[in-house]
């Protein structure tokens, strides 16, 4: 009775844990975009949308770090990192627009060429899900190992 | 296993602060790069070409220096071909320098009379296309362009030669006065001189010439006096020819039949 009180209060104590590890670095992770933001803020004016595009980015983010840092010490873990790499990855391809970015003022069209960022951020990204494959296999590799009595 | 996955994400998050850090920074850099475009000022060169000399300075307080900077114009007629074009090129601007260029755009005004005498006579619209490029810390590659239309105005607007005045001159010579007038809707005073061949039936019976100037927006009226032999003159085939010579182009002939 007493083994099962202790198994229950240890899950509890570990699922709080988890909760407030991963509240900490969402709200780390929100108030870096805080700063952020505010240097970016000459580029908003002149983008429209692009405040919208960078709250949606971060929106995403933070929830797929939130539920990878909640399912901690499962698989899941790697697969919702995992698919937070492929999310950086496609949305930046998307909003980039392949690298090309190109607005339209009046009679005045401005195209910026970052396809030198979107190779590093892809091959950034690549690494990151490198890193969550890496990760699954030595988990499961972990797990298959047979544990010493 | 693990330590290698732990320098792998070490090492990931380090490459992604300085990726983001770095494109803030030249994302920031923009509005701290000034550009100062002065009054175009038009003069001419040794091949008798207007040139068109606009100063462009630019003022790099960014973080970063500034690659490939470009002003490309481009002057284009209404259906699309290309007069005239120019370019400026700065390698490198560094920060917290200042570079001051001269933008040239070179028009020879009589090639364009040959590619289409209409310039002369006709006021027309002109395409203009203007680009300016830099690479931002020399990495990305920024473009702004843009076009618009200006009016072309013909330096001998509304060309008109008059009657003819045939008046003694003396025993064997008739003096001609050949009335001109004109409109100078061109961008330059016009200087310059017109002259006049008379012709009769193929053979060239008297040549006279003046000297013009017309301002910018104002209306010429003047005379060309030629004078003839008594006897050469049949006015029922006389022609002109009229020539322009000025600094800024020479035209003609341009043939007038009369009578």
């Amino acid at each position: 009775m007493d083994e099962k009180g202790d198994d229950s209060r240890r899950k509890i104590r570990r699922i709080v844990f988890l909760a407030l590890k991963a509240t900490i670095k969402a709200t780390i992770f929100y108030v870096i975009y805080f700063i952020v933001s505010g240097f970016l803020a000459p580029v908003s004016e002149l983008i429209p949308g692009f405040q919208q595009m960078i709250e949606a980015f971060v929106m995403v983010y933070i929830v797929l770090m939130i539920i990878s840092d909640l399912t901690s010490g499962t698989i899941y873990q790697h697969f919702f990192n995992a698919a937070k790499a492929l999310f950086v990855m496609a949305y930046l391809i998307l909003s980039l627009n392949g690298g090309l970015f190109g607005v339209t003022f009046e009679n005045v069209s401005l195209l910026v060429d970052l396809r030198v960022f979107l190779v590093v951020a892809m091959l950034l990204s690549l690494l990151g899900l490198a890193k969550s494959v890496l990760q699954a296999i030595n988990y499961m590799s972990e797990k298959a190992e047979p544990k010493l009595l | 296993m693990n330590i290698s996955i732990r320098m792998i994400g070490i090492a990931t998050t380090i490459f992604w602060i300085f990726l983001i850090l770095f494109t803030i920074t030249a994302a920031y850099s923009v509005k701290d790069i000034q550009f100062h475009f002065g009054d175009p000022q038009t003069s001419m060169n040794a091949h008798n070409q207007v040139v068109f000399s606009m100063p462009i300075s630019i003022v790099n307080r960014g973080y970063y220096d500034v690659g490939h900077f470009n002003v490309t114009s481009r002057i284009a007629s209404e259906d699309g071909s290309e007069i005239t074009r120019g370019s400026t090129f700065i390698p490198v601007i560094r920060k917290d320098e200042l570079v001051t260029a001269y933008h040239n755009l070179t028009l020879d005004i009589n090639d364009l009379l040959e590619s289409d005498a209409n310039y002369l006579f006709n006021d027309t619209n002109l395409r203009i296309y203007e680009s300016v490029g830099l690479w931002l810390a020399q990495v990305i590659p920024v473009q702004a362009s843009t076009n618009f239309t200006i009016q072309w105005g013909a330096p001998l607007y509304n060309f008109t030669i008059g009657q003819p005045q045939f008046s003694v001159y003396n025993m064997t010579h008739s003096r001609v006065a050949v009335p001109i007038s004109f409109e100078n809707h061109a961008f330059f005073d016009l200087t310059g001189t017109i002259q006049v061949r008379m012709f009769s039936g193929g053979t060239q019976i008297g040549e006279g010439q003046t000297n013009v100037e017309a301002l910018q927006n104002s209306r010429y009226d003047g005379n060309v006096d030629l004078y003839v032999s008594n006897t050469l003159v049949d006015l029922s085939n006389v022609r002109f020819e009229v020539y322009f010579l000025s600094p800024f182009f020479n035209y003609g002939p341009w043939v007038i039949p009369y009578g």
